[in-house]
């Protein structure tokens, strides 16, 4: 009976690890043909890529956009990714220089704990690029966007659609994050440059948008008339914001801006709800960042520092950014 | 826990203190009151009806979870089952796609899916809840982000979204099926049988056992009542965000596990009920809407919420000696 049941549980476990396999596979992309050769002949470099956070709706159009332009240069990637996790980032690239990748490109998780990732691909000698955000390491080349341009961009709209006189809200992302810091620091170049711009109240949501529009209607509640225009640090929360005022039948009143585009927000946008957002432009660091990786895989000079620029996006210029 | 003689433990308060019994609501009339002084617009019936429904998902969520946490058990999985739950309503819900009930439906059954396959794994499968549930909690994180593909499911039905928005008679929807929600639950945890084995199963689960209650059948049950939970507080929040959200949730199975046991309910179950953690989900409620109009920072937000989860079972287990 004892054996019987052992011998059960092993079947078990058995089809449960051929299942678990099962699926794993159906979860891998298509191989794009050969490949066999890691680190092979510079005529189909291959390149690493970690990246920050997949399951993040910006990072998963890098993505789209690093597959797309791989395919056009003829480069091998490949794509793992980090979940967030510095650590899990720091072994990726171990691995990538333990395969001998031609080059390495890293979508950083952290300003100081992924700086161990870059100085083991240079201890190693592989030419690595940090795309989209920075670390305290120096990579070999940098491309990404300015983010206190982004706010700027969108605090600088809002202040221009006042006049250069109101009263503003706040709406800041995760704490402490590269992304809420160098927004907040952008947002704040243009509250001083406008002495006639009054800042009524600050507050996270986190990134997320269901806490944004709980904050927005608590604000309602204690600031009420006295709102003119919100500038949430993102768009998932600027779209939070919106509905809550929507919903207070204010938002003829009040002016509302987000960062970084996402397709809701531009939908918003055209449909004249919500007032701006600023157009992140994934395509383009993609791009220049893997033209960069292959450039330095075959011993090319490139630009060092590559800023890819932000565009403001309202009712106006809506019809350029939206897919088709 | 309690006397085994008594397969039935405890309607709620039935021994414990006057303190223990109305300490909640007293802190809620003390919270009101400063909150009254500091802020004149507080008790308006505006006011008070954007703070229930800002209450509501947390609400549905905790009631959900009470059945758990009554049988014994513990659901980690509830916020993943939130986000799973507003991908799959919102994927049947874009305009002239379904009528209405579909995405609803929809959504309803994959949280109670979600909650069969936990309580099955708990029951059948011998599992500790925690382990059990901890690894739904990223089983379904993943399966929301394959069905989405990692990006909102936006587009949304206006019928749909009036479910978070509209009101009826002057009432937010969310508020009325989170009040419904509360209702049933509370009536059929006191009233009816299997209600009160589930009391039975987690004041004593061998000695419900012997007395002839399947106790399986009834932990399998809270689990399912707990995921169908889920699952409507996702279709709630999908239509107030007006969007499905891969990513949506995080953390709201600890929101809502500090509602219910700052209501006065036992995590080692059998003790407790859907009274006290509407009063835990209200006070929870009341605190984040009134520090946010008081402009408190969050930071210090964080720190007088941990302080008063503390002290709300402190206090409520002083008060049970």
């Amino acid at each position: 009976m004892q054996i019987m049941n052992a011998m059960t549980r092993q079947c078990w476990l058995g089809l449960m690890v051929t299942a678990v396999l099962a699926l794993g596979l159906a979860g891998c992309r298509p191989a794009e043909s050969t490949g066999e050769q890691v680190g092979g002949a510079a005529d189909r470099p291959v390149i690493g890529v970690t990246l920050l956070n997949l399951s993040s709706e910006f990072i998963v159009m890098l993505d789209d956009a690093l597959q797309a332009k791989a395919k056009e240069l003829g480069v091998e990637l490949i794509v793992n990714d980090a979940q967030r996790s510095p650590e899990r980032q720091i072994q990726q690239v171990e691995s990538f220089v333990a395969r001998k990748v031609d080059a390495i490109i890293l979508n950083p998780c952290e300003v100081e704990a992924s700086s161990p990732a870059v100085d083991r691909a240079k201890e190693a000698g592989i030419p690595i690029v940090n795309v989209n955000s920075e670390t305290r390491s120096t990579p070999d080349a940098f491309v990404g966007s300015r983010d206190e341009e982004s706010a700027r961009l969108a605090m600088g709209y809002l202040a221009d659609r006042l006049g250069g006189k109101g009263n503003l809200v706040m709406i800041q992302g995760y704490m402490g994050q590269a992304a809420q810091l160098k927004r907040d620091q952008g947002a704040r170049e243009v509250l001083a440059a406008h002495s006639g711009l009054t800042l009524l109240a600050e507050q996270t949501a986190e990134w997320d948008r269901a806490k944004a529009m709980s904050l927005m209607e608590n604000w309602i509640q204690s600031h009420g008339d006295r709102i003119q225009a919100v500038f949430a640090q993102n768009d998932e929360m600027a779209m939070g914001a919106l509905i809550a005022l929507e919903q207070a039948g204010m938002k003829d009143k009040v002016r509302v801006a987000g960062v970084d585009a996402i397709a809701d927000a531009l939908q918003a946008v055209k449909a004249g709800r919500l007032d701006a957002t600023v157009f992140q432009d994934a395509r383009g660091q993609a791009g220049a960042a893997l033209e960069t990786a292959v450039a330095l895989a075959r011993g090319e000079a490139v630009e060092r520092e590559n800023y890819i620029p932000f565009q403001l996006v309202t009712r106006d210029n809506v019809d350029r950014f939206l897919k088709p | 826990m309690s006397n085994p003689t008594q397969p039935c433990p405890v309607l709620q308060g039935g021994q414990r203190s006057w303190a223990a019994r109305y300490g909640l609501v007293i802190a809620l009339l003390i919270l009101g009151g400063a909150l009254a002084i500091r802020l004149p617009t507080f008790f308006t019936g505006t006011n008070l009806l954007i703070v229930a429904r800002q209450i509501s998902i947390n609400g549905i969520l905790a009631v959900g979870v009470t059945f758990v946490l009554l049988t014994g058990g513990v659901d980690l999985s509830l916020g993943s089952v939130v986000a799973l739950a507003g991908v799959v309503a919102a994927g049947f819900a874009h305009p002239g796609d379904w009528p209405l009930v579909v995405p609803v439906a929809m959504g309803l059954l994959a949280g109670t899916l979600c909650g069969a396959a936990n309580g099955l794994l708990v029951t059948r499968g011998r599992v500790a809840p925690f382990i059990v549930t901890l690894g739904m909690m990223t089983a379904a994180r993943g399966l929301a982000l394959v069905l989405s593909g990692g990006r909102p499911v936006s587009n949304l039905s206006p019928e749909f979204t009036a479910i978070g928005s509209a009101s009826v008679v002057g009432i937010p929807v969310p508020v009325l099926v989170f009040s419904a929600v509360a209702a049933l639950s509370a009536v059929f945890l006191n009233h009816f049988r299997p209600g009160r084995y589930i009391y039975a199963v987690g004041g004593n689960a061998e000695a419900a056992r012997a007395s002839g209650i399947n106790v399986h059948g009834v932990k399998l049950l809270s689990y399912m009542v707990c995921g169908a939970m889920a699952g409507l507080a996702g279709i709630v929040l999908a239509a107030r965000t007006t969007t499905g959200q891969p990513n949506a949730g995080v953390g709201y199975e600890l929101d809502a596990i500090a509602a219910v046991v700052i209501g006065g309910t036992s995590l080692s179950g059998g003790v407790g009920g859907v009274k006290g953690t509407v009063l835990g989900a209200l006070l929870m409620g009341v605190i984040s809407s009134g520090l946010d109009q008081l402009n408190v920072s969050a930071y210090y937000q964080q720190i007088i919420k941990g302080l008063i989860i503390v002290a709300a079972v402190w206090l409520d287990s002083r008060g049970k000696k």
